[in-house]
């Protein structure tokens, strides 16, 4: 009796090895959560420096549109508003692209037409994004110079660039949208004598529309986050853009440029974490729009 | 009767999620019987089976006592992988692991940092032996065990329990997956298998309960409604309702 | 009716035009970039070191810092990843915890890898005093591909049928033994695939390095084994320009007259390594499924 209850109570090599490989998951735990929380808090402790300082105020960095962080001047509204256009043209130009090679693929073009598609979808999601900044620099600068006149670097370049870069992760991201739409849709309303394209816009469209969405704001928060291959074309002018040909400067434009130049605690450098700041928060509000857009569908 | 049971529950009640699937089940399992636990879908069969190895941890709440040699193994401070060593399992599907057939006879040891190459090998010819599966694989044990068929994987995977030496195999529909064919003969090494070790089916085939369990436990709804001798129980039911799933009009 | 109909074609063309535009347009890219760059690469080209004012430079240096922080990167973004992977899909319950492990990582991924870039400058180069190094690179790229890394063995993780781990669970494994043994293996496949697309990544990514690894590369000895020489090729605390960062730095602020063809060059190695990279992927993750199956 005695001997079978030290047999099958405490330890033994089994529950050691348990709860060794509970300590190890439990520590991956802990190192994710505090990498997420020291990323949050030190951005929100560095971003809030320069206002806590007295150095600059919140409405001044919002609204100004004077970006000199070099003389007290931390008008931030320039990139914002630069930031913002950039991202909202290469979206709305990439959508209509992506959303037609979806539809070819899905419901138009044979089957085999989606193998043969798809590496390449996978090889120009898989691009570096200097390499589109590069395309940008020796294609777009000049196009856009002999189109619109000036220099070629400036806004509808930048945009351009972010075009060419969202559009094959947009495509990918359609096509399991479309895909995710069951066929006996299609069917039913083919067999009620629609044609393709009443089909297309009737059921598939609107069935698709969560995933559809979640596409095109997947692409513009990664527009929006975009750095180099923006700065490379955008012409970095903090200034208000006037024009489409006008040079301008993106969030992530300055940060990259300015962050070398610029001495820890000074003003300047503050300036430039609170420019991260926003970027960090506009992240978040694309990530909740994606949660919003497919909590929606379902 | 005969002697002493192998293992004994007592008020056992089981609940997911607080929704009760067992309640008040009390029993005493002959030791180196067949029992068989029949009933109808959703009766709490498989779950009380599952309860008698630890197998509903972190799955399900079990309130009550599980006595195995005087140890209530339904308490918390009671080693899971000890108790499952002693009580094995064998479920629905056929489970091969994607090793040789030797190794998966002596998977259980080999965890248990078994080196001895002349005690492993005399292990799984007496598994395969038992498991009467040694005469079809004696010359493939290197062979995969997924080249199998589902009957042989299913008296493998009865060898891999065995291998371990339990006293008791539980048995969670171990046939239901299988052709009729692989199902006599597992039948037919159960029936073997009593001699030594006790075997509690779980089953929702009457004929096979009745072909080759010595004691039947009639579940209904999460509760027990009548145990007794499997010849007795088929022939002469004391409950109505038993009678009545017996004869289909239930089930 | 003659109506419906007309509109069905329109509409049909409209879309395989629009179709073929955006076809066209990625074609034409991969195209441009594959015809003006592989000219450039020579033998010459790949195994010759940079110049800083001259033309002819090569891109050995920066070619093999890309490879290295790869390599580096994995080792500790795999691990990590595959924990947290296990966490979730083997002992995860439903509860505050694991919302929030998933909202965690959900915030990563979303987070612009400037962003990631910025935060590893401000903790691994400053406060941790690594300076502009591998190490502080190789952390800041673990940031930004924990996320994909995480999904991908969980799903791979979750590809392995439940069946497996009861039957370990019942001969009285430990969970942690079932997982290690018997449900890590069969997930092996799905696991090195995701670790070779994320491989594509890290070899491609830029802005999360300028300041973190660093825009320059120093004269290292190849000859030199030993990671704690300060010289050796091997030493992760040194500063190192990858492939991607080089193509930056030499069309932003580069001196070297032959900018264009260096940077065309190194682009057209970039793709190439990364179409190798998606063709490795997928054959490595079945070759390895097939062998497991044997």
């Amino acid at each position: 009796m005695k001997n079978w209850s030290n047999r099958l109570t405490g330890p033994s090599p089994e529950s050691r090895c348990e709860a060794h490989g509970r300590w190890i998951t439990r520590l991956a735990l802990v190192v994710i959560a505090a990498l997420v929380l020291s990323i949050i808090g030190f951005l929100l402790c560095r971003g809030s420096r320069l206002f806590l300082t007295g150095e600059g105020t919140l409405s001044a960095f919002l609204l100004g549109t004077n970006w000199d962080p070099g003389h007290q001047a931390f008008g931030a509204a320039p990139m914002i508003v630069t930031s913002l256009f950039v991202t909202l043209l290469a979206g709305l130009l990439a959508l209509p692209l992506a959303l037609a090679v979806a539809l070819a693929t899905t419901e138009i073009l044979p089957r085999g037409a989606k193998r043969f598609l798809q590496p390449g979808i996978e090889l120009l999601v898989g691009i570096p994004s200097v390499v589109y900044g590069l395309v940008g620099l020796t294609i777009l600068v000049p196009l856009t110079r002999k189109l619109l006149g000036g220099t070629g670097f400036g806004l509808l370049t930048g945009a351009g660039v972010l075009f060419l870069m969202v559009m094959p992760t947009m495509t990918s991201m359609a096509i399991d949208a479309l895909e995710a739409v069951p066929n006996q849709l299609r069917r039913a309303s083919a067999g009620l004598g629609a044609t393709r394209w009443q089909t297309i816009h009737r059921v598939v469209l609107p069935t698709a529309r969560g995933g559809i969405l979640t596409a095109l704001i997947f692409g513009m928060a990664r527009a929006f986050g975009e750095a180099l291959a923006v700065q490379m074309v955008i012409g970095n002018a903090a200034v208000m853009p006037h024009g489409l040909g006008s040079s301008a400067a993106t969030l992530t434009s300055v940060l990259t440029t300015g962050m070398g130049n610029t001495i820890m605690n000074t003003p300047e450098n503050d300036a430039l974490w609170s420019l991260a700041l926003v970027l960090l928060l506009m992240s978040f509000l694309f990530n909740l729009a994606t949660r919003l857009v497919s909590r929606k569908k379902g | 009767m005969t002697q002493s049971p192998a293992i004994t529950v007592n008020q056992v009640a089981v609940a997911y999620d607080s929704k009760p699937v067992v309640s008040d089940v009390s029993l005493a399992f002959p030791a180196k019987q067949i029992t068989a636990l029949i009933g109808a879908s959703g009766s709490g069969k498989s779950t009380l089976l599952r309860c008698l190895n630890r197998m509903n941890d972190g799955v399900a709440t079990v309130s009550g006592e599980i006595t195995f040699h005087g140890v209530n193994i339904n308490a918390p401070q009671v080693n899971v992988y000890r108790v499952r060593q002693q009580i094995g399992m064998v479920f629905q599907q056929p489970t091969p692991f994607p090793l040789s057939i030797y190794e998966n006879v002596i998977y259980g040891l080999r965890l248990r940092g078994v080196k001895d190459r002349s005690l492993l090998d005399q292990r799984v010819e007496e598994s395969l032996k038992q498991a009467a599966l040694w005469e079809e694989v004696k010359d493939l044990l290197k062979a995969s065990a997924q080249a199998l068929s589902g009957g042989q994987q299913q008296r493998l995977c009865i060898a891999r329990t065995l291998a371990t030496r339990p006293e008791i195999i539980l048995l969670d529909e171990p046939t239901s997956a299988l052709d009729p064919l692989s199902t006599n003969q597992i039948e037919a090494t159960l029936s073997q298998l009593k001699k030594d070790y006790t075997i509690i089916i779980v089953t929702h085939n009457m004929q096979q309960a009745s072909r080759i369990s010595d004691w039947t436990a009639y579940f209904e709804q999460g509760k027990l409604v009548e145990f007794n001798q499997t010849a007795q129980l088929f022939i002469n039911p004391k409950e109505e309702r038993t009678a009545n799933y017996l004869s289909g009009k239930f089930g | 009716m003659k109506k419906i109909e007309l509109q069905n074609r329109l509409a049909t063309i409209l879309i395989l035009s629009l179709a073929a535009l955006a076809a066209l347009i990625a074609g034409g890219l991969v195209g441009y970039l594959l015809a003006s760059g592989l000219p450039h690469v020579s033998w010459q080209f790949l195994t010759g070191s940079t110049k800083s004012f001259a033309s002819g430079g090569g891109i050995f240096d920066q070619l093999f810092n890309s490879f290295y922080l790869v390599v580096l990167t994995l080792l500790v973004a795999v691990p990590l990843a595959l924990l947290a992977a296990i966490y979730l899909s083997e002992y995860a319950k439903q509860g505050p915890v694991t919302t929030g492990l998933r909202l965690a990582i959900e915030v990563l991924s979303s987070l612009p890898s400037i962003v990631i870039g910025l935060f590893g400058y401000l903790i691994f180069v400053l406060q941790w005093r690594l300076d502009f190094s591998l190490l502080a690179g190789a952390m800041a790229l673990t940031i930004l591909n924990l996320p994909l890394l995480t999904r991908a063995c969980e799903d791979a993780l979750r590809q392995v049928p439940q069946l497996q781990r009861q039957a370990g669970l019942g001969l009285g494994m430990p969970k942690w033994r079932v997982t290690t043994k018997l449900v890590l293996p069969a997930a092996l496949p799905g696991i090195i695939t995701g670790a070779v697309l994320s491989a594509g990544r890290i070899f491609g990514e830029a802005a999360a390095l300028i300041y973190t690894a660093g825009q320059s590369t120093i004269a290292v000895d190849y000859a030199n084994w030993n990671p704690f020489a300060p010289t050796s090729f091997l030493n992760p605390l040194r500063p190192a320009e990858t492939l991607a960062v080089h193509i930056w730095k030499v069309n932003t602020e580069g001196l070297v007259p032959d900018a264009a063809a260096v940077s065309s060059g190194a682009a057209a190695v970039l793709i190439i390594t990364i179409l190798i990279f998606n063709l490795a992927a997928r054959g490595l993750g079945k070759l390895l499924a097939r062998w497991l199956s044997r």
